[in-house]
């Protein structure tokens, strides 16, 4: 009998069978080749996880994880709310964003990691240099995606509420903010991404705290097993932080009006 | 907006903008003029007219965009001036140092090291990320066994990687063009895979009809179908693998743009360091442009989708 639902069943187990074989393949693999190459080039996974649990006993990893995240939750809520203004404000006033949108593609397309040498001689070490780096880094997305979803509101909305003599702050209310929501979640979930990079950078270059520094510390001694603990630790806060920007994103694409 | 515009994938970081059919601004503002240029000689007996209020607009915008530009470098002048200590960049300053840097072997040396990098790695992980893109896209096998992995990295800060990669490789270019790589590599391997994946499914039934061999079917459909999100991907790699390549310079010391700047700016020399940050700039912009330049010419079919 191999109706239907035994060949579906029969696809689930092969799905759930593939992801099993790319995390037991890679599992093998990192435990494997830490065993056979020198400890200051990898390690094994195992050790990688004692590592992590040194780390987290002697307070350096909760340390840096709380300096590097209010560095980084200060830094992208101003990108936010300095880039859904902004974006708004360009796509309502169509003068003011010709003018200078040739001058927000240049500075989008700037890598800004190359601007902190320039902050460091400017303003010094800190938290602020780094939460503008931070800034700079997720601001533009949201800039570019809230503008996006603004400038492409139905002009026959707009017309309607004007017909019923809505009021500005109506139409702000239920017109302008619902429809550049979704857009703007968008830019947020991209600003989630590009600002812990910016994040991490920052924290390379200007600072005696944070994941970043740490790595570095780590590097500068050969400490392979506490670097790879906090890459690890790294790279899981990326997933969680873009799986948190995706579900932002579905949940307002609901609502998106898509023709 | 039929093939192109589904479902947003999962990772598409800035992807939207070529998903949905619009290319980046800087094309929109190149094109707008021409597009509406177009006017005088098409059909309608009121194009004069609007030829006329087309150019009067035009003309609108290019004078406000000179006085944003103006009022921008004036403020920074002035700022720079007023409140900052003398060595900190200024518009009059880096003009002041044009054609000292312009002349000078190191900074093109410099240059030359940094945009080959950059150059050498996209082409590497052009290749990488269309094979293991479209593999993935294709095979769905393989597509849940790599796709943990895939999408970790992507969502990961990749310049965290920079420190171990110097303990692996040195502090040596070799190290710079891995950064490189992965950095661009993963946004091609992203949009390939969404390109493979979203192939109707007609097109490899008529293929099969027809008993196409399967290399057949891989070279003359499957990639060819999935070549718009491939420039979607480098589209998105070139950006951060410029970062990839400044952050790799600053740390490792290495000849290149990046170390050039941070090496000018502890010497107090930062109208020489703004140089090559406009260079970096110019080159993202020109490759971006190329890019869509090319999906313009040889891809038209995908723009009016």
């Amino acid at each position: 009998m191999t109706g239907p639902r035994a060949r579906a069943a029969l696809s689930h187990w092969r799905a759930l069978l593939g992801y099993a074989v790319g995390i037991a393949v890679g599992v093998v693999a990192w435990q494997l080749i830490g065993l056979h190459s020198a400890n200051f080039v990898f390690v094994p996974l195992t050790t990688t996880l004692s590592s992590l649990g040194s780390l987290i006993s002697n307070g350096s990893l909760p340390n840096a994880l709380a300096s590097s995240f209010s560095v980084y939750a200060v830094g992208v809520a101003l990108a936010i709310v300095v880039g859904a203004v902004t974006g708004v404000l360009f796509a309502r006033r169509a003068l003011l964003r010709k003018a200078f949108e040739p001058y927000l593609v240049a500075l989008y397309a700037t890598p800004m990691v190359a601007l902190i040498p320039f902050l460091l001689a400017l303003i010094g070490y800190g938290f602020w240099p780094k939460v503008i780096v931070v800034f700079l880094f997720s601001y533009f997305p949201v800039e570019f995606a809230t503008q996006r979803g603004a400038q492409s509101i139905a002009p026959e909305l707009l017309d309607v509420a004007r017909a019923f003599r809505t009021s500005e702050r109506q139409i702000w209310r239920h017109v302008v903010i619902p429809y550049t929501l979704p857009y703007l979640m968008t830019g947020v979930r991209q600003a989630l991404a590009r600002g812990l990079v910016g994040m991490i950078s920052a924290e390379f270059f200007l600072s005696a705290g944070g994941l970043g520094s740490l790595l570095i510390t780590q590097s500068e001694q050969f400490d392979t097993g506490d670097m790879l603990a906090v890459t690890l630790i790294i790279t899981l806060i990326g997933v969680i932080l873009m799986a948190i920007g995706r579900t932002f994103e579905r949940r307002f694409a609901r609502w998106r009006v898509t023709s | 907006m039929s093939a192109t515009g589904r479902n947003l994938p999962a990772a598409a970081g800035a992807l939207p903008e070529v998903r949905q059919g619009q290319r980046p601004s800087v094309m929109r503002m190149r094109l707008a003029p021409g597009r509406r240029a177009g006017g005088p000689n098409g059909p309608g007996e009121d194009s004069g007219v609007e030829a006329e209020a087309a150019r009067r607009e035009r003309t609108q915008v290019f004078l406000a965009r000179v006085a944003a530009g103006l009022g921008i470098l004036v403020l920074w002048q002035a700022c720079a001036a007023t409140l900052a200590p003398g060595y900190i960049a200024r518009p009059l300053g880096i003009l002041g140092q044009v054609p000292a840097v312009f002349g000078d072997q190191s900074f093109w040396s410099a240059a030359g090291s940094t945009l080959l990098a950059v150059v050498e790695g996209l082409i590497i992980a052009v290749v990488i990320g269309t094979v293991i893109g479209l593999i993935m896209g294709r095979l769905r096998d393989v597509d849940r066994a790599l796709r943990l992995y895939v999408d970790s990295f992507y969502a990961m800060p990749l310049v965290a990687l920079v420190p171990l990669l110097t303990v692996w490789f040195g502090y040596t270019p070799l190290t710079r063009l891995v950064v490189v790589v992965i950095e661009a590599v993963l946004p091609i391997i992203f949009s390939v895979a969404e390109g493979a994946r979203s192939l109707p499914a007609q097109f490899t039934d008529v293929a099969r009809t027809y008993r196409a061999p399967w290399w057949r079917v891989w070279a003359g459909i499957v990639l060819p179908a999935s070549l718009p999100y491939l420039l979607g991907g480098i589209d998105l790699a070139i950006g951060r693998a410029l970062v990839g390549a400044v952050v790799a310079e600053f740390i490792a010391s290495l000849n290149g743009l990046g170390y050039y700047i941070l090496f000018n700016v502890r010497s107090f020399q930062e109208n020489r360091a703004m140089l090559a940050l406009v260079l970096l700039v110019v080159f993202a912009l020109a490759v971006r442009g190329l890019v869509s330049l090319f999906v313009r010419r040889e891809l038209p079919w995908y723009r009016a989708g």
